[in-house]
């Protein structure tokens, strides 16, 4: 499998150039999935600061592991891999409990979030921030591995076989998982419609 | 078609569905059910709302600052891990011939210097006379009394009495 996604992938090329001491294919790496890891962390952890912070390490480790990079699966499987370890690590040790609490207050350390309408109402503003703070909380009620997978099926578009790499399950268990989630997910949702 | 809900491992057929990743094919087999069938029906419209609702959460872009602030920490983890691991690092990997030369030369002298120096000293023979050191004045004296006898011994020749 390894020698056919290597020819496949070119993440992974990039990969084992980074490998070879070629720093700039990480440069083109981290510009690439820089957004997708920090976007996946963000609605993780719910904390703009902390997904950052998370992302660093990500990258931090994907740089630290170069020496040792095999191409045994796609690269964005690998990275994935990291930052859901990490991501999940950090879920459960705690240190991010306030997170829940904070979602009411509008996450003051993220930076201005972008809104679709050029100039929205204040009541158009209100109602999108209401919904979303029930997105959000819809999400974080979630359990963490059933989070994980609805937001790499949901937002990644990653198919079943790639989120059961990522999370070290069957595939069957991450459809499983799925059901699960998205039946959580419309109980709470549904009225939105 | 049977109904996708009676079984679990069939739910994932609503599930493409609704996220429009089933192949034309299937999804029109799909629609003639869901038309017949309320609970899926009722399954495909919330999915709908749950997708139509995620799609409005939309996460923050990254910091301007994020590539320089990992850059440093890699240069920082860089150089503590160079560090760190410099000492241990194949002597083939720096070959510098001066530096062997240099050692060389070291290996040499201090094989030089244990030959005439042993380390341990080897133990006095009981049979040996021991030697006892001596003090220059002790030496000074002594050459002061050979002097003294040897002006006695002539005094004592040259005396009167000693003729007789």
């Amino acid at each position: 499998m390894g020698g056919a996604v290597a020819a496949l992938d070119l993440d992974t090329e990039l990969m084992l150039r980074v490998k070879e001491g070629d720093g700039a294919s990480f440069g083109v790496l981290l510009d690439k999935h820089r957004s997708a890891v920090i976007h996946f962390l963000f609605r993780m952890v719910q904390n703009h600061a902390v997904a950052e912070e998370l992302a660093q390490e990500v990258f931090l480790r994907v740089y630290r592991s170069r020496s040792t990079y095999e191409p045994t699966a796609k690269f964005t499987t690998w990275l994935f891999r990291i930052a859901t370890h990490l991501a999940l690590n950090s879920l459960r040790d705690g240190k991010y409990e306030r997170v829940q609490e904070r979602l009411d207050d509008d996450s003051k350390d993220m930076p201005v979030r972008q809104v679709r309408d050029v100039r929205p109402s204040v009541e158009q503003s209100m109602v999108y921030q209401a919904k979303l703070d029930e997105i959000r909380r819809a999400i974080a009620a979630l359990p963490d591995k059933q989070r994980a997978a609805v937001l790499m099926h949901k937002y990644e578009e990653m198919e079943y076989s790639r989120i059961a790499e990522v999370l070290g399950c069957s595939e069957s268990a991450v459809k499983s998982l799925l059901f699960r989630a998205y039946e959580s997910l419309r109980a709470r949702l549904a009225h939105m419609a | 078609m049977n109904c996708p809900l009676e079984a679990r491992e069939n739910a994932e057929l609503l599930l493409d569905y609704c996220h429009r990743k089933l192949n034309p094919e299937a999804a029109a087999d799909l629609e003639d059910h869901i038309a017949i069938c309320p609970a899926c029906g009722e399954f495909a419209r919330n999915q709908q709302t749950v997708w139509k609702a995620l799609d409005q959460w939309e996460a923050a872009p990254a910091s301007a600052d994020f590539n320089r602030r990992l850059y440093a920490r890699i240069d920082r983890d860089v150089s503590l891990w160079d560090k760190l691991t410099r000492p241990f690092r194949p002597a083939t990997l720096r070959w510098n011939p001066l530096a062997a030369v240099a050692a060389c030369a070291v290996v040499l002298m201090a094989g030089v210097m244990v030959e005439r120096y042993p380390s341990t000293p080897a133990p006095p023979a009981k049979d040996m006379a021991q030697v006892e050191p001596v003090q220059p004045e002790q030496v000074e004296r002594a050459l002061d009394a050979m002097d003294l006898l040897t002006e006695f011994s002539h005094h004592v020749k040259d005396s009167p009495n000693a003729k007789m």
